[in-house]
């Protein structure tokens, strides 16, 4: 009986197995929190989808769940970075974004203030549909000057978006997924602001791609083999700044560029990328792999991602698209 | 550190400030002259008063904050930045001239006496919000003001931050409305009223004044009374009339105002003989 009251409230909107996950990004930032007596978290009501519990729990004087209320989330934590603090704004990236890009603009980059903002359920990886997707985020948050963006390809690399966001002095918007299993034991490369890491070696064409598109990427990039196609990866988690010199070297290495993002392919990392090539006055056999100019709908992220070509079949039929391309 | 002065120095204050919005506006004959002669009696009375504040330390951790979140009535702001001290008056010539860091809506790159960029309406309430929430943490004893426009409470956010000062009992929090009653589109009565605003702010959690806006006086009892005030926030409802100090535009209810050379200089000689 009281196991099933237990199952009853551990139920949230992400977690659906009812088994305690882990809380990386959480953790992560209570650790550095403890080392760092300016670090304070501000949550619009969603604790546990956001991994603040811990925060919350363990540093209540420095914890503020704000309500409902994103707009007035972001203007207080202007305040409070103007007053010595590094405030982290957790929501869903819908509402840590479109919602409360004026705020962020005014109270957070045009006076460049630490002020962190960290939004889960990136792109369309949500059975809540539409109002909580988040597939312009990063098109509207590249926009915004002084603003640096980044992305983890999965939990392991959580801690380090932490260390990144305090890295760089001024606003960060994170773009966080929270898993939906325990992750297989993984070493994760080290980040840095403005590069990206090499996650696979190829040289026939190159993948760039982000967040949890990154495991798509290389499952495509093992059936390209079986082909003879052997494709980098780079995982550019590192959206704004974004890594220049990877570009252009894997442009002139490999002689072909897939991105995929889970996002909309207008002004996200396929712009980026594409006017990185652009400016360099290279072309070449080029495709972006990401949500086509339409809404999406609620569903598991498994389903959305094939459904709406973003899984490693569509990446694998634009990598052998590009490749084909490139042999005329 | 708080200015002493009696009321009588006071008021002749807010008639130089007042001068000084005339002489701003004058020269580009149109602009928010009625709104910054009818807040001029606020301006004086939390700067040259109320507020603990170091013109040559502008960035003094402990100081009182002033949150203009109405950032367009910028010649009275100007004008009482420059005569506080923070920057010479010589500037106020600049007013809205390309290039000047004095623009219409005021912006911190004029410097760190702008607590907060504002002027998209609705914002500023929220930043001396969480200025204030850190203030408690860090065990700061600094007080935070916020001019707020009365039309500009019709903003969601506010509402929002209201609900969160009250629901927190921001002591160190005092929130004024220049309630001159003018909008962009008219007087607030015609575009979407506040009332019972009194009533509502009390059931956010204020603890609420109704006050003669252009009474110095009655704004120091009220700050006073707000500092005293335990465990709630402060509103004070500061009725102003636009245009206050000069007979010709008293009462002219117009968000922008034209403001042709001729009845600039009658305005001009009425405060120059108050003074």
């Amino acid at each position: 009986m009281s196991k099933t009251l237990t199952q009853l409230e551990a139920a949230d909107f992400i977690n659906r197995s009812f088994k305690p996950l882990p809380r990386s990004y959480g953790d992560a930032l209570v650790e550095a929190a403890l080392e760092d007596e300016r670090i304070v978290a501000l949550c619009a009501d969603l604790v546990p989808p956001t991994e603040t519990d811990r925060f919350r729990d363990e540093l209540p004087h420095r914890f503020l769940n704000t309500g409902i209320a994103e707009a007035n989330m972001i203007g207080m934590a202007g305040g409070m970075a103007r007053s010595g603090e590094i405030p982290f704004c957790h929501s869903f990236c819908a509402f840590t974004t479109k919602r409360v890009l004026d705020q962020i603009t005014m109270q957070a980059a045009y006076p460049n203030l630490p002020v962190k903002i960290v939004g889960f359920l990136p792109g369309i990886a949500t059975i809540l549909g539409v109002s909580h997707q988040a597939i312009e985020d990063v098109a509207i948050m590249r926009a915004v000057p002084n603003m640096a963006i980044f992305e983890p390809s999965g939990p392991e690399y959580h801690a380090a978006m932490v260390k990144m966001a305090l890295e760089w002095d001024g606003p960060v918007y994170l773009r966080m997924k929270r898993p939906d299993t325990t992750p297989e034991a993984f070493t994760p490369q080290p980040l840095e602001i403005g590069k990206g890491v090499v996650r696979r070696e190829g040289s026939d064409i190159t993948i760039i791609s982000a967040g949890i598109c990154i495991p798509e990427a290389l499952t495509a990039a093992k059936t390209l083999a079986k082909d003879g196609i052997e494709a980098r990866v780079i995982d550019m988690a590192s959206l704004k700044p974004i890594d220049e010199n990877l570009i252009l070297e894997s442009a002139q290495t490999t002689g072909a560029i897939i991105t995929v993002e889970n996002h909309s392919i207008i002004g996200g990392l396929g712009s980026a990328v594409a006017e990185v090539l652009m400016e360099a006055g290279i072309g070449l056999p080029f495709k972006r792999v990401g949500i086509n100019d339409q809404f999406c709908e609620g569903g598991t992220t498994s389903y959305l991602m094939n459904k709406f070509g973003i899984d490693h079949n569509g990446i694998e039929k634009s990598g052998r698209d590009v490749f084909a391309r490139k042999q005329r | 550190m708080r200015q002493d002065h009696n009321l009588r120095d006071l008021e002749r204050i807010a008639t130089k400030l007042r001068l000084h919005v005339v002489n701003m506006v004058a020269p580009s004959g149109q602009g928010y002259v009625q709104q910054g002669l009818g807040a001029a009696d606020i301006f004086t009375s939390l700067y040259f008063a109320e507020a603990n504040m170091d013109p040559d330390n502008p960035k003094w951790a402990d100081r009182d904050r002033i949150f203009l979140t109405t950032a367009h009535n910028t010649a009275i702001f100007y004008a009482t930045l420059g005569e506080r001290g923070f920057f010479d008056t010589d500037r106020l010539s600049t007013y809205v001239t390309d290039g000047s860091e004095l623009e219409i809506n005021s912006s911190e790159r004029l410097g760190p006496f702008v607590e907060a960029t504002c002027g998209s309406l609705g914002q500023g309430l929220s930043v001396a919000i969480g200025c204030a929430l850190a203030a408690k943490r860090q065990g700061r004893s600094s007080r935070f003001y916020v001019i707020i426009g009365d039309g500009e409470m019709q903003e969601g956010q506010v509402w929002e931050a209201a609900m969160l000062a009250g629901a927190k009992g921001l002591d160190n929090l005092c929130l004024i409305v220049d309630y001159n009653f003018v909008q962009s589109e008219g007087t607030m009565d015609k575009v979407m009223s506040l009332e019972p605003l009194m009533d509502k702010m009390a059931s956010f959690g204020f603890a609420c004044q109704d006050v003669d806006g252009n009474d110095i006086s009655a704004l120091l009892n009220a700050y006073e009374t707000a500092r005293q005030t335990k465990g709630k926030p402060t509103f004070i409802k500061a009725n102003t009339l636009m245009g206050k100090g000069v007979a010709s535009l008293e009462g002219l209810m117009f968000h922008q105002l034209r403001f042709p050379p001729e009845v600039a200089n009658s305005a001009r000689a009425e405060l120059e003989a108050q003074l």
